[in-house]
C-alpha cells in the first residue's frame, strides 16, 4: 500500500487533527504513516491543507502531496479545480455536504465521489462554536467507511488519540456517507507540472505603492447575517392589528402626519383608542420588564389629536360593493371605514340618534370627550361612508337588509346586560351601570346621591363609579369579586378612581339585596380564588361569610352579551358568518356581537376582518386580517436593555381629583409633547443605529437608502452584528 | 442608547475616507482586534498617521507581500521593538514638522511581555507616540499560550491546568510613567471609547491605551459574543475602564455593577474559564480586592452617568 | 582640514556628526544609542555634537538602539549607532531586521570578546558573528580609515544600487582608546562628499507595509535581491574611493590591502590592528630573506573574493590569522578563506589574540616559521599571546 492524502479545510474546522485521524486509521492495519499540514498564518477560516501519508514501507518522502489518491473537502465552498488538482482518475473526492454524489457527478465525474453532511453532525453534536463548527472529527468516520475499514478500527483509532468524545460524531458519519459510482475508465492525467514560480517579485527598496490584498474572505463563511424584520410584541399584542412599532418609530423620525398614516392603515379611531383602548400592547412591550412600558396609548391620542387619522386614509378608486353595517360601535366603524378604504360603499344602520354606538352610550365624556369622538367620526364618513341612525331592527329588518345589500355587517355589541340572580336583585334603587351610563352619556340624567355601590370590576364599573361621583354620588364603593390584580378594567383609571375617592371592596360577591321596596343595603360574601379557570385568571369561591353594606343605589356591572335577536333560531356563527342551515348567507358578524371580547381594540380588529370577509366572499380583493401571534414575537432575550439608560416613561397630565369630580370635563390633559416615542426600544424593527455597522469587525457593512447591506465577498459570518442589534432587527442563517 | 451611536459618524464624510484595516484582512471571524482598529481609524479620521506593529496577529493579518490589509503606512517591527522604531518615525517627523500621528498597534505579547522594555523606555521619555495595545490575554499569533496579560484561572496551552498567577496591572505600570494620559477602553462603550482615542490622539507625547480585545479562538467563546464578553468583564469589574492624566488625576469612566450574573455570564461562555479550578466567589473576591486599591487611587464612586452602556441620551 | 588628537571613538563620533549634518538640507539625522565599553566614549562625544535636525536617543538597549535607528531610516533620516560585544549580540535581531529591510543604518562596532566571563578587550568574534546578517562590514587598522571609512560608510550604504546597512568595526582600546593625529575634514567637504539620503521606500503617507509577511518565493527572489545588492557593493566602492580622494585629497584603502606580496610565497592574512603588527613581522622576515608578504582582509561583507583569489593565486603557503574563534571548525575567516588559495597551497588557521591577547611582532615570527615548515595544513594552529 502506498497512499497519498490531501485534505482541503478552512482553518478552525481541525484539518491537521483530521489528516492525523486518518493516519491513527492506518496506525490500527499497522501501516506506516506520516501527516502534517501547511503551516503559515492560518487564521480562523481561513483555507488550509493537511496531508497523510500511509506506506507498507518507512515513509521518507517529505513533500507536500500533489499527486493525492484521496482527497477531502472539509468545506464545499472551497470545492474547485485548484482544489483537486492532482487527484487522478477514480480517485477518492470525499465532501463534506448535505447535497448526494450525484450533485458534483457533472463536474467531477472522473473520480469517486462521496458525500456527508459532517457539519451538520457536527453542530448537532456540539463540536467547536456556531460560526466555527469543527468537522474534522466527523468527517473522519465518513472516511474510514468509504474506504471500506472496519467500525472497530474507528473506536481503535479514536481511542488512541484520546477523541473518544467525538466518537458518536465519527459514528453518524460512518454510518450516514454516501457513496457514488465509481466512474467507467479514464485516461491518466497528464503528470502535474511545478508550480509557475516566474510571477514577478518587487524589490523592497522598491515597494512603495498601495495595494489591497484581494483576499474574498466571504468564503470563510457558514453563516450569514441578514436585516429581517420581527414582530415586535406591542404589534403582536394589539387586538387592532396596529403597527404600534411603525407608528412610534414614525412618529419620532417623521412627525405626526406620517404615524397618522401608519395607524390609517389599520384603524380610524386614534384618538379614541388612545383614550379608552385598555392598551394590550402596553402589557406586552418589552420596556415594561426594563423601567416601564412605553406610553403607547397616549401616544396613540398624540398622534390622532394632531392629524385625524381617519383623514389620511384614501379611498382606492373603482368596485363598488354596498355593504350594510348594522352598528356604529366601533366595530361597526372600523368595518364601515374599510369598507370604504377599499372603494366600496357601507352604510351604517344605528338605533341611536348618532354614531358612535358604547362610544358615545357607555363612555364617559371625562374620558372621551364627544367633540374627539365626533371628529374621528366625521372623518370616516368622509370617506364615503353613509349612515343612518334612529333605525331599530329587527331580524326580518336584518333580512330585508341583506336582499337589498351585497352583504350585511351585524355589529350591535353586547346589548343584553347580565342580571344578578339573587334575592332583591328587582328593588328600587338597583339598575344596569350601562343604563346608568347611557343616560349620563345622552340624556343628561338627573343627580344621585348618597352611597352608590357598584358592582363588578370592569370598564363599566369604574365609569359607573366615576361617572356616579360626578352626578354627586356623596360616596362611591365598587365591589369587586377578585382582586384588584384580575380587574379588567384599565389600570390607570382604577387609580383616578381611587383618586377621585372611589372605595374598593375587593373578594366580595353581592348575594342579596336588602330593602324594604328600595335597595337600603348589599349583602357581600367573601370571596376566596381558587385555581385559575379558562381565561387565566384565579376562579372565586365564594364564602358563607357576609357582611351588609348599607347603599343608597347600586349600578350593576358584572358583564354583558350579545343580544341575538337580530338572528333567526339555530343560526350559527363560525368564522365571522352566520351560517344557516348548511348554507351562508351574505351575514356577516363583527365586534362584541361576535366575539364578545369587550374592548375598543378587539372591536376595531374584528371590524376590520368582517369587513375583509364580506368583501373576499364578494370575491373582492380584500386581505382578512389575522391577529398576530404572540408565541412570534421577539423575546425579551432579544432586547439589550443595557444598551438603553434608564428613563421613566411620560404620562399625560391630570386635572387634580378635586377638580375633576366636579365636572365631566376629561380628566387626562395628554403628553406635553411626542418625546415619549424616544424610549420604543423599537423591537425587531431596525432603526439604523448603526450598532452594526460600528461592531462589524470587517467594517463591511455600509448604509443603504433603506437599511444596511453587508458586503458578502467580506463578510467571515462572525455574527457579531447579529449579536450586537439592540433589538432584535437581524438574524443568522446558515444557507 | 442615542441613535445612531457615535453620533452616526461611521461611513459618512466624516469618517476616515480609507479604513485603517481594510476588508480582505485574515484576521478570525470575530476578532476583537479587528473591531478595535475599526475603531481607532474612525477616531483617526483624516489625521496622518504611521503606524508600527510588532509580531503578532496584528501585522499577520496584513497579509503576504506586497499587498496591506492596512489603509495607513505600516512598519512590521520586530517583537520586542514597536516603541523603539516608532521613537525614530517620531523623532524624524517632528524634524521635519510633519504633523503626522505615530502610533504603535502591540498586542499584549509585545506590551506586557516582550516589549515591555522599549515601551517603557519611550514612556519615560515621553516619547510622542500613541501606543495602543489591544490585550487578546494570550498569545494568539502562536497558537494560545499564555502571556503575563492572561488572567488568573485560564487555561492555555501552556498552563493547561489554568493560570495560578492574577494578570499584571499595566495601567498601572504605565501610569507610574507619569505620561500625559493612559487609559482602557471598552469597545462595549463605544462612545467612551471614541472620546478616548480622539483625546489619546489629540493630545502630544506619550500616551497610553489598553483595550481588552476578544478573542474567539483562543478565549473557546462563540465569535458573535466578543463584545458581550467585552460588557461583562465591565459590568463585573474585571476590567476596569477608566483614565489616568499626567500618572496622578485617576477616574474610573464606567462604574461597574460587580453584579455575579456579569462575572458568571463572562466566565461561562468562556471555554478557557472551563477547567477553572478556582470558584467563581474567590474571583469575585479578587476583583472587589482590586477595586479596592483602585478607589484608594480614583476615590468614590460617582454616579452611575455610563453603567447602563453606550452613553447618554 | 584639521588634525586632531582624538581616539577612534571619537574620531567614529565627529565622522558620524558631519554625516547627520550633510543630511540637514534632507530629512535630517537620527540616532539610537546605549552605552558599552568600550564603545561609550563615541557615543557621549555624539550626544555632545549640535546637529539641527537631529536626534540622538538614548535608549534602554541596543535592540531598542537600532530599532531607533530603523525608525528612524524608514521615516528618511540618515543614522547611526554603535556597539559592541554582547550589546550587538543583544541587539542581533534587529541587527538582521535592518539588513532584510534595507535600510542604509551605519553602525561603528568596536570589536571586544563575547562574556562570559566577562572581557572587555579586543575580539573579532562579535562581529563575525553577524557577518550572515545583510550588512556590509569594514574593518579598520588606524584612527583615521576609522574615521574615513565611517564617512564613506554612509554614501556606500545610501547608494541607490546598494541600500544595505554597513558596520566599521574597530579593535578594542587599540583603537578605540587610543589617540593619534587624525584629519577631520571640514563640514563643507563632507557636505560635498555626502548628498542628501532619498530613501527610495521611505514610510510616506502611501498605505503600505514596510517588512511585513513573505510566501516562500517572494523570500526566495527578496534573499537574491539582496545578494545581488552585495554583488554591486565592489563597483560602487571603488567608485566612492575616487570620490573621496577628490574631496578629501586621500584614498581609502581597498577591500584587500597587499603587503610586499610581490614575490611572496609566504603569506599572513589578517583583520584590523593585528595587520600592523603583521606587516612588522614581514619586514623583519624580508630582512631575514624570507619571501613573506602580507593581505590585509578590509571588507570581510561583501567577501572580496575575485581580489584574495588574485592575490593569492601561485602562492604556496597562506597563513590566516583569526582573532576569534568557532569552535567545532576553528577561525570564521579562515573558513571563509581557505577555499581561496591556489590548489595545492597549504593554507593554515592560527588562532591568535584572542579576548585581548596582545600579538606582538614575535608571534608574528612564530607564525611564519610554523608555515614555512609547512607541507600541508593541519588542524587550527592556537597560540596564546597573553597579557
Amino acid at each position: 500500500m502506498n497512499l497519498e492524502i490531501r485534505l482541503h479545510g478552512r482553518g478552525g474546522q481541525g484539518g491537521v487533527t483530521c489528516a492525523k485521524i486518518l493516519a491513527a486509521l492506518y496506525v490500527t492495519l499497522g501501516k506506516s504513516v506520516q501527516t502534517f499540514g501547511d503551516y503559515a498564518g492560518e487564521r480562523s477560516g481561513a483555507p488550509v491543507r493537511a496531508y497523510t501519508r500511509v506506506d507498507d514501507r518507512p515513509i521518507t518522502n517529505r513533500n507536500k502531496v500533489y499527486r493525492p489518491d484521496h482527497l477531502l473537502v472539509l468545506d464545499p465552498t472551497l470545492l474547485g479545480d485548484e482544489t483537486v488538482s492532482g487527484l487522478a482518475p477514480g480517485g477518492l473526492l470525499l465532501i463534506n455536504t448535505p447535497d448526494p454524489p450525484e450533485a458534483f457527478r457533472h463536474r467531477f465525474g472522473r473520480f469517486r465521489i462521496a458525500t456527508i453532511d459532517a457539519t451538520s453532525i457536527a453542530r448537532k453534536q456540539g463540536i467547536g462554536t456556531r460560526s466555527v463548527v469543527i468537522v474534522n472529527t466527523t468527517i473522519a468516520g465518513a472516511y474510514a467507511r468509504v474506504v471500506g475499514l472496519p467500525r472497530e478500527a474507528l473506536d481503535r483509532a479514536y481511542a488512541s488519540i484520546h477523541l473518544e468524545r467525538d466518537l458518536p460524531a465519527a459514528r453518524a458519519a460512518f454510518d450516514a456517507v454516501s457513496v457514488g459510482d465509481s466512474p467507467a475508465g479514464q485516461p491518466a492525467e497528464a503528470a502535474v507540472p511545478p508550480p509557475d514560480q516566474s510571477v514577478y517579485v518587487l524589490p523592497l527598496t522598491r515597494h512603495a505603492a498601495s495595494a489591497p490584498t484581494g483576499l474574498k474572505t466571504g468564503a470563510w463563511r457558514t453563516q450569514v447575517p441578514q436585516y429581517v424584520e420581527h414582530l415586535a410584541p406591542c404589534n403582536a399584542w394589539c387586538p387592532a392589528g396596529n403597527d404600534v412599532v411603525g407608528f412610534l418609530q414614525t412618529l419620532l423620525h417623521e412627525g405626526e402626519e406620517a404615524a397618522a398614516r401608519v395607524l390609517s392603515e389599520t384603524q380610524p379611531l386614534a384618538s379614541v383608542c388612545g383614550r379608552v383602548c385598555p392598551a394590550p400592547c402596553m402589557e406586552g412591550c418589552s420596556r415594561r420588564q426594563y423601567d416601564g412600558t412605553v406610553n403607547i396609548r397616549e401616544l396613540e391620542r398624540w398622534v390622532g389629536d394632531h392629524a385625524t387619522v381617519s383623514r389620511r386614509a384614501e379611498r382606492a378608486p373603482g368596485r363598488v360593493r354596498r355593504i350594510a353595517v348594522v352598528g356604529s360601535g366601533p366595530a361597526g366603524l372600523a368595518a364601515s371605514y374599510e369598507i370604504a378604504r377599499h372603494g366600496h360603499e357601507a352604510t351604517i344602520f344605528e338605533a341611536e340618534q348618532a354614531l358612535g354606538g358604547v362610544l358615545r352610550t357607555g363612555i364617559p365624556a371625562y374620558r372621551l370627550p364627544r367633540d374627539v369622538l365626533e371628529r374621528e367620526i366625521d372623518g370616516i364618513l368622509d370617506l364615503g361612508v353613509e349612515a343612518r341612525c334612529g333605525v331599530v331592527l329587527d331580524a326580518p329588518g336584518v333580512a330585508s337588509l341583506s336582499r337589498k345589500y351585497d352583504a350585511v355587517i351585524l355589529a350591535t355589541g353586547l346589548a343584553s346586560l347580565t342580571a344578578l340572580e339573587v334575592p332583591g336583585a328587582s328593588l328600587e334603587g338597583i339598575e344596569q351601570g350601562i343604563r346608568f351610563l347611557h343616560d349620563v352619556n345622552l340624556a343628561d340624567r338627573p343627580s344621585l346621591h348618597g352611597h352608590v355601590v357598584v358592582i363588578g370590576g370592569g370598564n363599566t364599573a369604574i365609569d359607573c363609579a366615576r361617572s356616579a361621583r360626578r352626578r354627586g354620588a356623596e360616596r362611591v364603593t365598587i365591589a369587586y369579586r377578585r382582586t384588584e390584580q384580575e380587574m379588567p378594567a384599565i389600570r390607570e383609571e382604577i387609580e383616578e378612581a381611587q383618586h377621585e375617592g372611589v372605595e374598593f371592596q375587593l373578594l366580595r360577591q353581592p348575594v342579596a339585596f336588602h330593602g324594604n321596596g328600595r335597595v337600603a343595603a348589599v349583602e357581600l360574601a367573601e370571596v376566596t380564588l381558587g385555581d385559575p379557570d379558562e381565561t387565566g385568571r384565579r376562579r372565586p369561591i365564594v364564602s358563607e361569610r357576609t357582611s351588609r353594606l348599607a347603599c343608597d343605589h347600586v349600578l350593576l356591572a358584572a358583564g354583558q352579551s350579545a343580544d341575538r335577536r337580530l338572528l333567526r333560531l339555530g343560526d350559527t356563527i363560525a368564522e365571522g358568518r352566520i351560517h344557516r342551515h348548511g348554507s351562508a348567507p351574505n351575514l356577516f358578524v363583527a365586534g362584541d356581537f361576535a366575539t364578545g371580547e369587550g374592548t375598543v381594540a378587539h372591536a376595531i380588529g374584528d371590524g376590520r376582518r368582517a369587513a375583509g370577509r364580506a368583501l373576499a366572499a364578494l370575491g373582492e380583493p380584500a386581505t382578512i386580517f389575522v391577529r398576530p401571534n404572540r408565541a412570534e414575537a421577539v423575546p425579551i432575550s432579544g432586547i439589550h436593555f443595557d444598551r438603553f439608560p434608564l428613563r421613566p416613561a411620560a404620562v399625560g397630565d391630570r386635572l387634580p381629583a378635586a377638580e375633576r369630580v366636579r365636572s365631566f370635563a376629561e380628566t387626562n390633559r395628554g403628553l406635553p409633547d411626542a418625546r415619549e416615542a424616544e424610549r420604543c426600544f423599537s423591537c425587531g424593527h431596525c432603526t439604523q443605529c448603526d450598532t452594526c455597522l460600528v461592531y462589524c469587525p470587517e467594517g463591511i457593512i455600509d448604509r443603504t437608502a433603506t437599511g444596511y447591506a453587508v458586503d458578502l465577498n467580506f463578510c467571515k459570518g462572525c455574527g457579531i452584528c447579529v449579536a450586537e442589534c439592540p433589538r432584535d432587527a437581524m438574524e443568522m442563517t446558515t444557507s | 442608547m442615542s441613535e445612531p451611536i457615535l453620533g452616526g459618524v461611521v461611513h459618512t464624510d466624516a469618517d476616515r475616507s480609507e479604513p485603517l484595516l481594510r476588508a480582505g484582512n485574515t484576521n478570525c471571524g470575530g476578532c476583537g482586534m479587528s473591531i478595535a482598529l475599526n475603531m481607532i481609524s474612525r477616531a483617526v479620521a483624516e489625521r496622518r498617521v504611521q503606524i508600527v506593529i510588532p509580531a503578532c496577529c496584528g501585522i499577520v493579518t496584513a497579509g503576504p507581500f506586497p499587498a496591506s490589509a492596512y489603509g495607513a503606512p505600516v512598519v512590521a517591527s520586530t517583537f520586542a521593538a514597536a516603541a523603539a522604531v516608532a521613537t525614530g518615525l517620531a523623532r524624524v517627523t517632528h524634524a521635519n514638522n510633519e504633523d503626522i500621528r505615530v502610533l504603535c498597534f502591540a498586542g499584549d505579547g509585545g506590551t506586557y511581555d516582550i516589549g515591555l522594555a522599549a515601551v517603557s523606555a519611550a514612556a519615560e521619555r515621553n516619547e510622542d507616540i500613541l501606543f495602543l495595545c489591544y490585550d487578546n490575554e494570550i498569545y494568539g499569533n502562536t497558537g494560545g499560550q499564555r502571556s503575563s496579560a492572561t488572567p488568573f484561572g485560564a487555561t492555555t496551552t501552556t498552563t493547561p491546568t489554568g493560570k495560578h498567577v492574577a494578570k499584571k496591572d499595566i495601567l498601572g505600570i504605565m501610569a507610574a510613567h507619569r505620561i500625559p494620559y493612559a487609559a482602557s477602553v471598552s469597545m462595549a462603550h463605544p462612545e467612551d471609547m471614541m472620546r478616548k482615542l480622539q483625546r489619546a490622539l489629540d493630545v502630544r507625547g506619550f500616551r497610553f491605551l489598553h483595550i481588552l480585545s476578544p478573542c474567539p479562538t483562543g478565549w473557546k467563546s462563540e465569535p458573535s459574543e466578543g463584545v458581550q464578553l467585552v460588557r461583562w468583564a465591565v459590568q463585573s469589574g474585571i476590567y476596569p475602564v477608566l483614565e489616568v492624566v499626567d500618572g496622578s488625576l485617576w477616574t474610573v469612566n464606567v462604574e461597574p455593577d460587580f453584579s455575579e450574573d456579569a462575572l458568571e455570564s463572562f466566565l461561562g461562555h468562556q471555554g478557557r474559564f472551563a477547567g477553572m479550578t478556582v470558584t467563581v466567589a474567590e474571583v469575585r473576591r479578587s476583583v472587589l480586592r482590586s477595586w479596592d486599591a483602585l478607589r484608594a487611587r480614583c476615590g468614590p464612586p460617582t454616579a452611575p452617568a455610563e453603567s447602563n452602556g453606550v452613553g447618554a441620551d | 582640514m584639521t588634525m586632531h588628537m582624538i581616539s577612534a571613538n571619537h574620531a567614529t563620533a565627529a565622522a558620524a556628526a558631519l554625516a547627520a549634518r550633510a543630511n540637514r538640507s534632507g530629512r535630517g539625522f537620527c540616532s539610537g544609542v546605549y552605552p558599552i565599553t568600550p564603545q561609550t566614549e563615541c557615543i557621549e562625544r555624539l550626544c555632545a555634537e549640535q546637529i539641527p535636525k537631529g536626534s540622538v536617543v538614548r535608549v534602554e538597549s541596543e535592540h531598542s538602539a537600532m530599532a531607533v535607528c530603523m525608525g528612524g531610516a524608514l521615516s528618511g533620516a540618515r543614522t547611526f549607532t554603535a556597539s559592541s560585544s554582547n550589546g550587538l549580540a543583544y541587539m542581533a535581531e534587529n541587527v538582521f531586521a535592518a539588513g532584510f529591510y534595507r535600510l542604509p543604518i551605519v553602525m561603528m562596532a568596536v570589536n571586544r570578546t563575547l562574556g562570559p566571563p566577562w572581557n572587555i578587550w579586543v575580539d573579532h568574534g562579535d562581529t563575525l558573528m553577524l557577518r550572515d546578517s545583510g550588512w556590509i562590514q569594514f574593518y579598520c587598522e588606524d584612527n583615521q580609515e576609522v574615521h574615513d571609512t565611517t564617512l564613506l560608510a554612509f554614501r556606500l550604504a545610501e547608494d541607490e544600487e546598494v541600500l544595505l546597512p554597513v558596520m566599521v568595526c574597530q579593535d578594542a582600546f587599540v583603537l578605540s582608546h587610543t589617540m593619534t593625529m587624525t584629519d577631520i575634514p571640514d563640514q563643507e567637504a563632507v557636505d560635498r562628499f555626502l548628498p542628501e539620503l532619498r530613501l527610495p521606500h521611505r514610510l510616506t503617507d502611501t498605505p503600505r507595509v514596510v517588512g511585513g509577511l513573505d510566501f516562500p518565493h517572494q523570500t526566495e527572489v527578496h534573499r537574491k535581491q539582496h545578494l545581488d545588492a552585495m554583488g554591486r557593493v565592489p563597483g560602487v566602492y571603488a567608485r566612492i574611493q575616487d570620490e573621496f580622494e577628490r574631496c578629501f585629497g586621500r584614498r581609502p584603502p581597498d577591500p584587500v590591502v597587499p603587503y610586499r606580496m610581490e614575490d611572496a610565497d609566504l603569506v599572513l592574512v589578517s583583520m584590523g590592528t593585528t595587520a600592523s603588527t603583521v606587516r612588522t613581522a614581514v619586514d623583519e622576515a624580508r630582512a631575514r630573506g624570507v619571501k613573506a608578504g602580507a593581505l590585509r582582509l578590509r571588507m570581510f561583507r561583501p567577501l572580496p573574493e575575485r581580489a584574495i583569489r588574485e592575490h593569492l593565486a601561485g602562492r604556496k603557503r597562506v597563513a590566516i590569522l583569526d582573532r576569534d574563534s568557532c569552535p567545532g571548525l576553528g577561525g570564521i575567516v579562515w573558513g571563509e578563506l581557505r577555499g581561496l588559495a591556489a590548489p595545492g597551497a597549504v593554507v593554515q588557521n592560527y588562532l591568535i589574540g584572542l579576548g585581548g591577547g596582545d600579538i606582538r611582532p614575535e608571534h608574528v615570527r612564530g607564525v611564519l616559521d610554523d608555515l614555512a615548515s609547512r607541507d600541508e595544513s593541519g588542524e587550527p594552529h592556537f597560540m596564546e599571546a597573553g597579557a
